[in-house]
């Protein structure tokens, strides 16, 4: 490959970078990730249920402890107070179900976040948005919890004709859609990327020529620079995920927000 | 290329990359329901319970040591008071055993002054008396050979009452 074989270097459609072979009927790449997830997310906690909780923690228990920690220090007690420790295991499944349904992006010969497709971020907006609203009727009555929304306390009656419409789309339609979004795209952008510095470095080390060689150590160095920083968006995307929920369920349990 | 083996090569153009997929969407839904079913009902209120188990022993174990530390602080201070209170009694003893002592001693002291003073008074009167005897021994020698020698010079003995007055006088009011 010279260089002019290289200006004409064409990157594949999204849609075909996307396109999985069912491996068995309904079954593709995405769907088996997001399986293999549930699966190692159940070992994890099984393998540390099983272990004697009386001794100091190691392994799948160590690990399984600290996440819980970690969902009830930093994101419960955070953003609910310890009224929400009752939604830890909701939450706590959230988190690890997004973490290792986008962690597979930087593991090699898999790389593909089944978050990065719509299907999977489109359910678990849609199931947040279920569960704050039915927690904010549980709480405050249909009629309160709408009202509260739509009418928020402390607001200028005259500012309502512009508020409630505010609200209504706020919290009816753009919170469970940037929910889904923030994490799709967010994953989605992230695999392009790979794919993007990954097809490049292949294309210049294949070039055969002395000076494109050496030049596709470049696109190399930033491949690995954003293979690390998937790993923390993976965690991150995921962290983001589940503290908003929280914080929507949060808000929704009280009047007063 | 490596990356173009793991994408599947077909005559369509795959997915529509924002749609989600209806079979994506499903299995992940009865993925993630199964898995909160499960970590819901058994997983994590069996890892909780061990936690809170283990945390509740840990902190038991903390509240028991902080009692046993109390509890020691306590026997330390009453500990220290005995001691202070046996010191205290035990220097009241020692200063009235001094004391004791230095009455004994001064007591003892004025006896044996007293001795001392007595002695010397008997001592001194013995040497009084022995002089005396001396003096009256050498008087009568020196009274004797005065008159011896009276007599040899006169030819007759002088008065014996004049030597002894003579001689008196002689021992007594110096020499001449």
């Amino acid at each position: 490959m010279n260089v002019t074989t290289l200006l004409a270097f064409e990157f594949p459609p999204i849609n075909v970078l996307l396109r999985w072979q069912d491996v068995a009927p309904t079954i593709n790449k995405v769907v088996l990730i997001g399986i293999a997830a549930v699966l190692i997310g159940t070992g994890i906690f099984l393998a540390a249920a099983r272990k004697d909780p009386k001794v100091a923690p190691k392994g799948a228990r160590n690990l399984a402890e600290v996440i819980i920690e970690f969902i009830e220090k930093q994101i419960i007690m955070q953003t609910m107070g310890s009224s929400g420790l009752a939604w830890t295991p909701f939450l706590l499944s959230i988190f690890i179900f997004i973490y290792l349904c986008n962690v597979p992006g930087v593991i090699p010969f898999i790389q593909m976040p089944a978050t990065a497709r719509m299907g999977i971020p489109a359910f678990m907006a849609l199931m947040v948005w279920v569960v704050y609203n039915a927690t904010g009727i549980k709480h405050q009555g249909p009629v309160g919890y709408f009202k509260s929304v739509l009418f928020p306390p402390g607001v200028p009656k005259a500012l309502y004709i512009l508020v409630t419409p505010i609200e209504l789309i706020s919290t009816f339609i753009v919170r469970p859609f940037s929910l889904a979004v923030r994490l799709f795209a967010n994953m989605l952008a992230g695999h392009l990327l790979l794919v993007i510095f990954a097809l490049l470095s292949e294309a210049l080390f294949q070039a055969r020529d002395r000076i494109l060689i050496p030049v596709g150590v470049l696109p190399f160095a930033v491949l690995l620079f954003l293979t690390g920083f998937e790993v923390l968006v993976a965690f991150l995307q995921a962290y983001i995920f589940t503290t908003l929920t929280a914080v929507y369920i949060n808000m929704a349990s009280h009047a007063e927000h | 290329m490596f990356f173009s083996t793991i994408i599947l090569a077909a005559e369509d153009m795959g997915p529509n990359p924002i749609a989600p997929e209806n079979k994506e969407l499903l299995w992940g839904a009865g993925s993630f329901l199964v898995f909160l079913f499960v970590m819901r009902v058994f997983l994590v209120p069996k890892v909780k319970k061990g936690m809170d188990a283990r945390y509740g022993v840990i902190r038991e174990g903390h509240e028991t040591a902080q009692a046993t530390r109390s509890s020691a602080q306590g026997d330390v201070a009453a500990y220290e008071a005995s001691l202070a209170e046996v010191r205290s009694e035990a220097a009241a003893r020692i200063d009235k055993a001094r004391q004791t002592l230095d009455t004994e001693r001064q007591a003892k002291m004025a006896q044996a002054a007293e001795r001392i003073a007595s002695k010397r008074a008997e001592a001194d009167k013995a040497i009084e008396a022995a002089r005396a005897a001396a003096r009256g021994e050498v008087a009568a020698a020196v009274g004797s050979v005065t008159a011896r020698a009276t007599q040899l010079v006169l030819g007759k003995s002088p008065d014996a009452n004049v030597v002894k007055r003579a001689v008196d006088s002689t021992m007594s009011g110096g020499r001449s």
